[in-house]
């Protein structure tokens, strides 16, 4: 069974991290006052407006360590990460899981952040929340769906998600625990130690910025470390701001993906929402989960 | 001023040494096939001469000229045309026309029965990278990492000489012939001396086979690797994936080749050199390590043998990598 860490109460603390890309701290304060505002203390660790002259958010060393300062606080609740970028992987296995291990607490972000959610998954079973992350609150958007959707997760509210069927669903019902999160993270993670495990599992992918033939590299690869045969169930969410060659690739991301795992029966959703785009709601990743992939709609429930 | 630095001597016994396919002779048969993107045959025309100047024939096979986007043809064609050219007796060599992407589409695909019972070299990179880690791990025969037909100028006038002499070296090495690859020296290099299987290729191809029964056993082996137009924190993220795959600590030796790196993004500095991001991964392994060796997507792509035994010298003033004598078996 995996660890559920306990749902957050007013006054509880919220600690607020960079482990990868650079954030200001002009960025993070609408995402700040808005978790104040939800009753939490928020703890801004060094990293967020870090002075370092790089892509990163301080040195590995800094992020490192405000990371494990907050995995090791017991007043801190909940480690926040600011923004995803690139980083976690140059950190992961530097990171000492003892404290939390003893005191489990919600580990929250996407993309980068994928790394920590299958390594605490795998090595611990501990749940993690798949959600926005700070860029996604400034210019009145703290209050939108997807936001509140991350604050009732944190209170401990169960969800049942809903959205429109696509063409390439595959119908049916699945339950298992979720896990998945970002393609190139999880292709990324193959063979390491923080690699995803699937089986009997319901697999979230989502991605950004990729080259539609890197999508189907990707694919091939979980195809061939037997990833996708046994799953419970798929959900995808958002292939955004894909790249193509010069000479198209011919497929959509989605197709793609269709076509990597058009031999298995499992139930199989697209559009879920989720991924870098305003509709991203908090995902309680290692939870059991019921997938309904329908005629007309589709459902995913805690 | 110190001394020079001590060589240190890594060989290690090598288990289960690959089989290395018979070297070609006046009058031998070449296949070109497009297992990944595609290539016209007008394009093919410099490549065909040339080889033809070499003393081999050339066989084309059914891709070349066929189109499916990207593809050289559907992947049924493109698996269907490799798969004959592994079944044909007559072919001594099979050279993939171009990399581009797709071998991994073929891949699971095909029948190596007829090339275990007579094995052939399978010629290519990039993301031929796929093949050679494949037939590296399971079939245990030697491949060639070299340029493509692609890399064929219509005009020799207009190439350099040392990249005209990285294509006329495939024809040398195809007939067992040894050549001497020139190495300029890099400061940041780790002398040293070690021997071993020569594996590798493209890095993101390399993880992208990572964790798959096609990715390359690195253990006592020497370790080369090349990219073109990743990012840096891209670069440094495939490095990771292979460490922390295990696919770093027990190497012998580093050879790291061209690496076209595609600019940070302004705002988004990566703040390392590639010398750095790779230097960190294997410092403390006591191993020799090089840089700017002359292979990947650049005028100066020496073939290599992967799965032949080979030795790495790094000296302050001078690298040479070369095949080690009397290593590995020969068929038959």
């Amino acid at each position: 069974m995996t660890t559920i860490p306990s749902y957050l109460q007013p006054g509880d603390r919220i600690g607020m991290t960079c482990p990868g890309g650079h954030m200001s701290l002009a960025s993070a304060q609408p995402c700040i006052d808005t978790f104040r505002q939800w009753g939490y203390d928020v703890q801004v660790g060094q990293t967020i407006g870090d002075q370092s002259s790089n892509y990163f958010s301080g040195s590995d060393d800094e992020r490192l360590q405000d990371l494990q300062q907050m995995l090791d606080d017991d007043q801190v609740r909940a480690v926040f990460c600011a923004r995803g970028g690139y980083g976690l992987s140059r950190i992961i296995d530097r990171v000492q899981f003892e404290s939390f291990r003893k005191n489990p607490k919600w580990i929250i972000g996407f993309s980068d952040v994928t790394v920590l959610h299958t390594h605490v998954y795998v090595n611990f079973r501990v749940a993690t929340l798949h959600a926005p992350m700070a860029s996604a609150f400034p210019n009145g958007e703290s209050a939108n769906p997807y936001i509140l959707s991350l604050k009732a997760a944190l209170e401990g509210k169960k969800y049942r998600y809903q959205w429109p069927v696509n063409q390439f669903d595959r119908r049916g019902e699945a339950v298992g625990e979720l896990t998945g999160g970002n393609l190139s993270l999880l292709a990324h993670l193959v063979g390491s130690r923080s690699d995803c495990k699937t089986r009997g599992r319901i697999l979230l992918l989502e991605d950004v910025g990729e080259y539609l033939y890197n999508i189907d590299r990707m694919m091939h690869q979980l195809k061939r470390s037997r990833k996708l045969e046994r799953l419970a169930g798929m959900i995808i969410g958002s292939f955004t701001e894909n790249k193509d060659t010069t000479r198209p690739f011919g497929l959509s991301a989605y197709e793609i993906i269709y076509e990597a795992v058009r031999d298995y029966d499992f139930p199989l959703g697209f559009g879920f929402p989720s991924g870098h785009v305003r509709e991203n709601y908090a995902l309680k990743l290692g939870l059991g989960h019921k997938l309904r992939i329908g005629r007309n709609k589709a459902s995913l429930e805690e | 001023m110190s001394g020079l630095p001590e060589i240190r001597v890594l060989a290690r016994a090598q288990e289960n040494p690959t089989r290395i396919p018979p070297n070609l002779a006046d009058g031998d048969l070449m296949g070109i096939c497009c297992p990944a993107g595609d290539m016209s045959l007008e394009e093919m025309q410099p490549a065909i001469k040339e080889i033809g100047s070499w003393g081999f024939r050339v066989k084309l096979g059914d891709t070349i000229g066929k189109k499916d986007f990207t593809f050289g043809g559907t992947d049924e064609e493109r698996r269907s045309d490799f798969q004959q050219m592994l079944n044909d007796p007559e072919l001594k060599a099979i050279l993939c026309a171009r990399g581009g992407y797709g071998s991994i589409r073929i891949l699971d695909g095909l029948q190596w029965e007829a090339f275990v019972q007579s094995p052939k070299w399978v010629i290519g990179f990039s993301d031929i990278t796929y093949l050679h880690g494949h037939i590296n791990r399971n079939l245990r025969i030697a491949t060639l990492h070299s340029k493509m037909c692609n890399s064929f100028p219509a005009d020799w006038s207009q190439v350099t000489p040392s990249q005209a002499d990285s294509i006329r070296a495939i024809r040398t090495s195809l007939r067992g012939e040894l050549f001497s690859i020139p190495v300029s020296v890099n400061e940041k290099n780790i002398a040293g001396l070690a021997e071993g299987e020569l594996v590798g290729g493209n890095l993101k191809t390399m993880e992208a086979l990572s964790g798959s029964r096609s990715a390359f056993d690195t253990r006592n082996k020497l370790l080369f690797v090349e990219d073109s137009g990743e990012y840096l924190y891209s670069l440094d993220r495939c490095l990771w994936n292979l460490k922390r795959a295990g696919q770093l600590d027990q190497i012998n030796g580093l050879v790291v080749g061209g690496f076209r790196i595609r600019p940070d993004d302004p705002g988004d500095e990566f703040g390392m050199s590639l010398e750095e991001i790779v230097l960190e991964k294997v410092r403390g392994l006591g191993i020799p390590v090089c840089f700017d060796f002359p292979v990947g997507h650049q005028p100066e792509n020496y073939p290599l043998k992967c799965g032949v035994s080979y030795q790495l010298r790094v000296q302050p003033d001078q690298v040479r990598l070369a095949e080690s004598a009397g290593v590995g078996s020969r068929p038959g």
